[in-house]
């Protein structure tokens, strides 16, 4: 056998573990997944075809509707603060010293706790009856306020609830951004009095404009699939004020048993958040051929 | 390869680590909270306090005394069907289940749960023995699907001194309104003399709760909620005068808002409300409040069914079942259900002391029975008590459907009509889809 | 590294805002110390003694917190175990070796990344079921190990590495697993300590999945337990010892975390974002 035979058999030797894998677990559930969304079916095995049925029965269900509204609404509040926090954050820690490392590490902390936790923790500083908050406001004198009970209050709830626990991992992501900015160019900049908002604008922006794109493209996908904070604080409640897609799946799946529909629905959540990132890699990269 | 051999190795390394266990092996699976820390070992029935305490105790007992039977108890979170139905669907379903009985038709109906006759002839059971309101919650289509446990209906909790200080107490017991008028005028009336809320109210993460409410009202009225299998009516007069009266004492402020049921629970005991309308499962804890000096509630608890507003005397109740999900088993382990089965029925009094009326009739008549605390008072469930009609399935989800719906229409997101036009319609959807 | 000294109002706030990221953790703290009763009888008793360690002592004596939080530590650490070999050896092969298709298997690869997983998770519970991987350790690991981003990582890092190495080392005569193994895997140990911690990290938080697929109490991991526990707060043994839960359910993955605190940044720093 010639070398470049033995190469040939090393390449699917060395990548043919990870492609059986990725093949059973993630393209055969994702083929399986059409077909599925093409049918009347149930979670026990019953199936019967509809066509494009459950598609069109997705169009017309108002509490489709709502949860999509929703889920948006929850994104809209989630992603563009946490991106800003986080870069004020990474730009604040961005730096030598001990004051700085334990705020990173404080920062970082939320991010290692699960969403269980995360929602217990949250569900008792929120909660009108002996939260946090509201020992808070009764010892000055106010009424606690219904943060989960509220349809106008349960959603930013979440999303304070969800930016609390997400800041650590942008962060992170935005400090490695920063990092490998060449520290030349920035004494450059001082050499020739560039003042720090100057600085931030022309060079450390436009250096971590990669990372940024790649914070609110991860965190827009993540935050589509919002699922265990509204379950486990509030079920979806009060009267579907606070249900997601995915909890709508959840519940469809397993507590309607009607698999077809909740199927369908994912594969439509899928392709969102697919023409939403490209959407967003588009806007950001468009002008880059131009400019290298 | 090396990945995936090491992969599963590890797990199967790790998964491998329990002994072989000879022993017939029976998985059971309930709902009513995890207690291990309080009731860990304990085989004390009697001394046993709450639903999980009772229960947990009495699965220690079994185990100890049928050491040749391995029993793994499955505890999942209120009301675990969406676990059930995971579990079913992946072909590995528990061997006896905690079911409501409104639920039985559902998985009935679909052929997921077996008939459990032979099981009860093999545990000595007879079904004769079982109240009518627990035999019909888990008869249907004249066959025999579970084994009732009790029968659970709501319950009006009242705090008797705050009664007593609205000036609506005599001769010792609660004034109870009669109509719709007259509960917003003693709602109105304890507001105003006690500064409180008249009424205890869990309307948070409790769809259940108002569901129970409106059924209750619509069947005392003799009203067809689900004219057939495959159709609700709630757009009607009934409905909307009994929404609507529930809507005033959220808008007067006549009932604690914002609530969910542990906050409401707390609420009770801490005398923050007159009434808490909520299930008799309530009965021995808030019992037990009554009886101990130290609580706020001490020496100031009584019960009643709920007040007759509107038609006649009725309650919507339900009911806890053990139900068998069909599947293959070996002879030796059926034997071993069955013997759980009869142990179970012969606890049946330890049972009701969580307040839940008894599934078997020689229970309810027994004087340790009668001798229970207030027991007399909610007598009256036992025969007012109706379930909805058997053909109803998915009365689950129907229930979380409509409780949404209410939910806004109460708290006054949305309005009344709208809210029982799009409940209706939600239901009747839900029915199309069925399979 | 910016060398301007932070303002005293940006001080006063970064104080702030870690008051803000820790009071809700400190909250915790306090109730996990509460007897269950004190705190059923007065929802303000958290900030007043006597403090108490029955809640932490109920958990090591009784429950099946103990359990569940050795299945999460096996599924985490069989997720990560799981996906740094198939990430290695598939980065790997897609950097450095020449084989028919390659280039259309790896953009196949990278386009798992766009697959959420809310595309598979229903198939893949029929999948599973059909294959009686409920309830089992696989079945809880495997889906973690369908990540592409490992590999693309992988392959960005193996990419790096000159190729003057491999050249120096197969002219001494060793394979290409040895060359991958003893000379090239030694050099990504960073890479594989992000990525390690990462596919812990997320293995160990996932819910969704082991939701739906440990649906019995001894398959539980600590996210769907304690979600349990919740749920069932009002019927169960109290504040106090669900807040006990937590904190005791988050100790071992602290120490994960404060251990690689810095590995974390500085191997991302050194690929993850170009």
């Amino acid at each position: 056998m010639n070398a470049a035979a033995r190469d040939r058999w090393a390449g699917y030797a060395f990548v043919g573990p990870f492609l059986l894998v990725y093949a059973a677990v993630l393209v055969v559930p994702l083929a399986m997944g059409l077909v599925i969304s093409l049918h009347r079916a149930d979670l026990f095995g019953r199936r019967a075809w509809i066509g494009l049925g459950n598609y069109t029965q997705a169009l017309g269900d108002p509490v489709l509707h709502q949860a999509l509204g929703n889920t948006i609404l929850l994104a809209l509040l989630i992603v563009p603060p946490l991106t800003v926090i986080a870069l004020l954050l990474a730009l604040a820690l961005n730096r030598p010293g001990r004051f700085a490392a334990i705020l990173r590490g404080v920062f970082f902390s939320s991010l290692v706790l699960s969403v269980t936790i995360v929602t217990l923790i949250w569900r008792f500083i929120l909660t009108p009856d002996a939260g946090l908050i509201a020992e808070g406001l009764e010892a000055a004198g106010h009424a606690p306020i219904p943060f989960l009970s509220d349809p106008d209050l349960v959603i930013p709830a979440i999303a304070v609830t969800t930016l609390w626990w997400s800041l650590g991992f942008p962060v992170m992501l935005i400090l490695a951004g920063l990092q490998q900015v060449p520290g030349d160019i920035y004494e450059a900049a001082a050499l020739d009095g560039a003042s720090r908002w100057t600085v931030l604008r022309r060079i450390t922006l436009p250096a971590i404009r990669r990372t940024l794109l790649l914070v609110v493209m991860l965190q827009t996908a993540a935050q589509l699939q919002l699922f265990g904070q509204a379950q486990l604080l509030t079920g979806g409640g009060p009267g579907g004020a606070s249900r997601t897609i995915v909890l709508y799946i959840f519940e469809v799946s397993f507590g309607r048993w009607e698999l077809g529909y909740a199927t369908a629905i994912a594969e439509l959540l899928f392709g969102m958040i697919i023409a939403l990132t490209l959407l967003q890699y588009w806007l950001v990269t468009r002008h880059e051929g131009q400019r290298t | 390869m090396i990945g995936r051999a090491l992969a599963f190795g590890f797990a199967l390394l790790l998964a491998g680590c329990a002994p072989v266990d000879e022993r017939p092996t029976i998985v059971v699976q309930r709902f009513f909270g995890e207690c291990g820390a309080a009731y860990g070992t304990s085989t004390d029935v009697a001394a046993a306090e709450t639903e999980c305490g009772i229960l947990t105790t009495l699965i220690n007992r079994f185990e100890a005394e049928n050491p040749d039977i391995r029993v793994k108890v499955n505890v999942v979170a209120w009301p675990g069907y969406p676990q059930l139905a995971a579990q079913i669907a992946a072909g590995d379903p528990p061997d006896l289940v905690t079911m409501h009985q409104s639920v039985i038709s559902d998985y009935a109906g679909a052929g997921l749960i077996e008939p459990v006759e032979p099981l009860l002839a093999a545990a000595k059971i007879d079904p004769a023995a079982f109240t009518p309101a627990a035999r019909a919650g888990v008869e249907k289509e004249g066959k025999l699907y579970a084994m009732p446990w009790d029968t659970i209906g709501r319950l009006w909790h009242i705090n008797t001194a705050l009664m007593a200080e609205a000036g609506l107490m005599r001769g010792g017991r609660p004034v109870l309104p009669s109509s719709p008028q007259e509960l917003l005028a003693h709602a109105r009336q304890f507001r105003q003399r006690t500064g409180k809320p008249y009424l205890i109210q869990a309307q948070v993460s409790a769809p259940d709760f108002h569901v129970a409410l409106l059924y209750t009202y619509l069947l005392a009225q003799d009203a067809v909620i689900f004219p057939d299998d495959r159709h609700i009516r709630l757009d009607t007069p009934e409905a909307r005068e009994i929404v609507t009266t529930f809507r005033q004492l959220n808008a007067e402020g006549l009932t604690t808002l914002n609530q969910d049921f542990p906050a409401a629970t707390a609420a009770f005991v801490q005398g923050e409300g007159g009434i808490f309308p909520v299930g008799t499962w309530m009965l021995g804890p808030y019992e037990a409040q009554a009886a101990d000096p130290r609580s706020p509630l001490h020496g100031h608890y009584a019960v009643a069914p709920f007040p007759r507003l509107w038609g006649d005397q009725a309650a919507f109740v339900d009911g806890h079942a053990w139900v068998v999900p069909a599947a293959k088993r070996p002879p030796a382990e059926r034997a071993a259900m069955a013997r759980f089965l009869a142990f179970l029925a012969r606890y049946n009094y330890d049972w009701s002391r969580t307040g839940q009326l008894p599934a078997f009739a020689p229970v309810v008549e027994s004087p340790a029975f009668r001798a229970l605390p207030h027991r007399a008072d909610i007598a009256a469930l036992a025969r007012t008590g109706r379930q909805l009609p058997g053909y109803v399935e998915r009365q689950s989800a129907v229930q979380g459907l409509i409780g949404e719906e209410l939910e806004a229409a109460i708290t006054g997101a949305k309005p009344v009509d709208a809210a029982l036009k799009d409940a209706e319609r939600r239901v009747n959807r839900l029915f199309a889809q069925m399979m | 590294m910016s060398a301007h000294r932070l303002s005293p109002l940006a001080t006063v706030l970064l104080v702030l805002g870690a008051a803000v990221m820790l009071a809700p953790m400190a909250w915790t703290l306090l109730l996990s110390f509460k007897s269950n009763a004190a705190l059923m009888a007065d929802s303000g008793a958290a900030f007043a003694g006597p403090y108490t360690f029955e809640n932490y002592a109920a958990i090591l004596k009784g429950s099946l917190t103990l359990q569940w939080l050795a299945n999460s530590l096996v599924v985490a650490t069989g997720a990560a175990v799981g996906v740094l070999v198939l990430s290695s050896l598939a980065g790997y092969g897609f950097a450095r070796l020449e084989f028919p298709f390659r280039r259309t298997l790896f953009v196949i690869v990278l386009l798992g990344l766009a697959v959420p997983e809310q595309a598979v998770i229903l198939p893949r519970h029929q999948l599973f079921a059909w294959l009686g991987l409920h309830n089992t350790y696989p079945g809880l690991i495997l889906p973690s190990l369908t990540g592409s981003f490992g590999v693309f990582f992988m392959t960005q890092y193996f990419r790096a590495i000159p190729r003057e190495l491999d050249e120096a080392a197969l002219l001494d005569g060793a394979s290409r697993f040895t060359l991958f193994w003893k000379v090239l895997l030694p050099l990504t140990l960073p890479a594989q300590a992000t990525l390690g911690v990462f596919t812990f990290l997320a293995a160990w938080n996932d819910y969704w999945w082991p939701l739906i697929s440990a649906t019995t109490s001894d398959y539980f991991t600590l996210t769907v337990g304690l979600a349990s526990a919740q749920m069932n707060y009002a019927q169960t043994s109290g504040l106090g010892f669900l807040m006990a839960q937590a904190v005791f359910a988050s100790i071992p993955i602290l120490i994960v975390y404060i251990a690689f605190q810095k590995q974390i940044v500085r191997a991302m720093a050194g690929t993850a974002v170009r």
